[in-house]
């Protein structure tokens, strides 16, 4: 400590500094490209979008009907959509939807990684393949697959409901909504969590269960008892991947709005941006809400790490 | 391989768009390409570039006209917008409001005199043009004859005789709707309410007026509320699979739209070729039928980038006044909107849907010479759109009433111009 402060106020910089300097740099240069696209794609746009969100767009004169032009409106676009009723019900919709479709998922991949990785599991390369294989699908083709599946006159559910004389399967009427956007996600998101719980399952050293086997326990017990917590961290991931996809969830209600009146445009938030910045060309009022929501999904991502690694990994500290 | 290079680094970093655009367009040999977003005139754009040496057109389906000019709208603000684009009528004024099209005042020529003086109004306004009417769309009653028949359903000629009809249909074949009233029929139920008197927007000397909740349109709402609530009428999306596949059997019997509507049910029911038929649009009143035609659709050419605006001016002018691009576009079911194209449809048999209709070319232009004029539309048509079918939809399923929708409705657009800092009466 001394040290360091009679060094601090030696004075000019001492040949030894001038040695170091190379060693110094080497970390910045390395660290150049990683910093380089950082800026450009990262940290200019989220500067840009704060910067546009304090804008507002406003007639001016000039031409027929006047022109919309940004000028500074301080913190109007905030104020505006804080206020807005439709923007908060797309996040209470959010919640009923993520209710339904996280766990769901999370306790889907848990079940068919703990399958796969039971000692008797046959044909664990194919069947690994095609739990995963929907999550190859991209959201807006699965949707569009669903939908026809949803719409009572192209659906085979409804059709053979039909043909045992009961009505066609409201899928996309009233709260059914929710559900059935959740299936579309449990089928695309499973495989791809069960993955990362699998891989997570796979590093656990067999030297564990023999011990455990020689104690006496059974595959039941092995399973809840010791794999389950060893892959607790795995789950907190997808969890932690679940919420915020849940939070960002865009192209399903999008893709099935036509085929529905039960989803309008402004049915979770993303909607609602995309109609700002596009349909009512006003980027700045997209720029506010994007920062409201990304606010948000940091804050609740922080809180549910910080929870959850104190109960996953108490008293590592 | 430098090239390639580049190549892969600009689909990397998403500014493919801007590389394309620096090695595309001109420079070779005096041929001025240009870019042209339109959904479907494939067929048109062929034939220009068949025809024409020094202009070459690369033509982009960027999606309908709802799609197509949140496209343009966003692509102009980023500047990479194409040079020549079709865009709705409704959605002109909000272009022009956001800078998104061309004033072609100075370059437009002879070509005022080309069009009806209604009809050239669609697109210029206080004497600034910013583009050239293709196609209008006089709103006509497109129905199902064959199934109108095996029903013995008549024609309505009044929107009371339609009620009836309606019921008719109900009886004779539960299956079976008349009708459905789509959530996103913005521009249909703008039309329907214009007919009964309404003004959705108007404007005086840059003062606007907002009257989607006025007294007539609440009339107009009224009598659908009444329908939907006797199951007479469905409500719900159209042309969407569903829809599209109770039309094919025969489920949906008829359509009020513009004359573009053939082309449209041909698309997803061929099968039916020759089955259809238009009549005159009923009407509010009693005595002669379809007195008020009221519009619905119909779109203009406009040039969006003004750096080869001669050029995309006279490709403008051969798409929507000459003889070879008004027959395809007559073929097509289109109902021109340049005079010329006009007198050709006589001599021109009907569009494939309505095949078996004589008088099909009468009608419609019985339709178009009974337009109302003055049809203005608002420049933030694009928020009332998207408010109508938010405030619509609810009332569809029986959760509203579409009083209540169109009040909502009149209350965003007013809210929305206020904020914008339109000069708006209360």
């Amino acid at each position: 400590m001394a040290g360091d402060v009679t060094q601090r106020v030696s004075g000019p910089l001492g040949s030894r500094t001038a040695r170091r300097r190379p060693r110094t740099a080497a970390p910045y240069v390395l660290l150049g490209p990683a910093l380089a696209l950082f800026l450009a794609f990262l940290a200019i746009p989220v500067v840009y979008a704060l910067y546009l969100s304090l804008q507002g767009m406003r007639i001016v004169e000039g031409g027929v009907f006047g022109t919309r032009e940004e000028v500074f409106v301080g913190l109007a676009n905030y104020r505006e959509t804080l206020t807005d009723g439709a923007f908060w019900s797309g996040f209470g919709r959010l919640a009923v939807y993520g209710l339904i479709a996280v766990p769901l998922t999370l306790g889907l991949a848990l079940c068919f990684a703990l399958l796969l990785d039971h000692a008797g599991a046959r044909a664990r390369r194919l069947s690994r393949a095609a739990i995963f294989l929907p999550y190859a699908v991209p959201g807006v083709i699965a949707s569009l697959l669903w939908g026809f599946m949803y719409l009572p006159s192209t659906s085979p559910f409804s059709y053979l409901t039909e043909k045992m004389g009961l009505d066609a399967i409201p899928f996309l009427e009233g709260t059914n909504i929710f559900p059935s956007l959740a299936n579309i996600a449990l089928w695309g998101g499973v495989g791809f969590n069960m993955l990362i719980i699998y891989t997570s399952l796979r590093s656990i050293p067999p030297e564990i269960y023999d011990a455990a086997r020689m104690d006496g326990c059974s595959e039941w017990q092995l399973a809840w008892r010791i794999k389950v917590p060893l892959v607790v961290p795995a789950l907190l991931l997808t969890g932690l991947f679940s919420l915020v996809g849940t939070l960002q969830v865009y192209g399903e209600p999008t893709t099935l709005a036509p085929m529905t009146t039960e989803i309008s445009q402004t049915w979770v938030p993303l909607m609602h941006i995309y109609r700002s910045g596009f349909i009512q060309d006003d980027l700045p009022m997209a720029a506010a809400g994007s920062v409201i929501l990304a606010i948000g999904t940091f804050a609740v991502s922080l809180l549910l790490l910080r929870v959850a690694q104190r109960r996953a990994f108490g008293g590592h500290q | 391989m430098r090239r390639r290079f580049l190549a892969r680094l600009g689909a990397l970093t998403g500014v493919t768009a801007l590389l394309a655009s620096c090695g595309v367009g001109g420079g070779d040999d005096g041929v001025v390409t240009l870019d042209y977003w339109c959904w479907g005139e494939t067929t048109k754009v062929e034939e220009f570039n068949a025809t024409h040496t020094d202009i070459q057109i690369n033509h982009t389906d960027a999606g309908g006209g709802n799609d197509s000019s949140i496209k343009l709208l966003t692509a102009s603000r980023a500047g990479n917008a194409p040079d020549v684009s079709c865009v709705e009528y409704q959605t002109i004024p909000a272009l022009v409001v956001s800078e998104a099209l061309v004033e072609i005042t100075d370059h437009a020529g002879d070509l005022p005199e080309r069009f009806d003086p209604g009809t050239w109004q669609l697109t210029s306004f206080d004497g600034h043009v910013y583009g050239v009417p293709i196609d209008i769309g006089p709103m006509v009653f497109l129905y199902n004859r064959a199934r109108f028949d095996e029903l013995g359903l008549r024609v309505p000629t009044t929107w009371d005789e339609f009620a009836d009809v309606a019921a008719e249909a109900r009886e004779r074949d539960p299956d079976t709707y008349v009708m459905t009233l789509p959530p996103d029929g913005f521009g249909g139920f703008a039309g329907l309410a214009q007919q009964a008197g309404g003004q959705w927007w108007e404007v005086e000397d840059g003062r606007w007026t907002v009257g989607i909740a006025d007294e007539t349109s609440l009339e107009v709402a009224a009598f659908w509320q009444d329908l939907l609530e006797r199951d007479l009428v469905q409500g719900g999306p159209i042309l969407t699979p569903e829809w599209n596949n109770k039309l094919n059997k025969g489920e949906i019997l008829a359509w009020p739209t513009g004359v573009w509507g053939p082309g449209v049910i041909y698309g997803i029911a061929e099968s039916q070729a020759g089955d259809w038929a238009i009549a005159p649009l009923p009407g509010w009143g009693e005595g002669e039928s379809g007195a008020a035609v009221p519009f619905q659709g119909g779109s203009a050419l406009t040039v969006t980038d003004d750096d080869k605006i001669e050029a995309a001016v006279e490709f403008i002018s051969w798409m929507n006044t000459s003889e070879e691009a008004c027959a395809l576009q007559i073929a097509a079911g289109e109902y021109p909107a340049s005079l010329s194209g006009q007198a050709m449809t006589a001599e021109q048999p009907p569009p494939p849907l309505a095949g078996e209709q004589e008088d099909y070319w009468e009608i419609a232009n019985y339709a178009a010479t009974n337009t109302l004029p003055n049809l203005q539309w608002g420049p933030n048509v694009n928020t009332a759109q998207s408010v109508f079918s938010d405030a619509v939809s609810p009332a569809l399923r029986g959760q509203k009433s579409l009083v209540d929708a169109l009040r909502e409705t009149q209350r965003a657009v007013v809210d929305d111009m206020a904020r914008d800092g339109f000069d708006i009466t209360d």
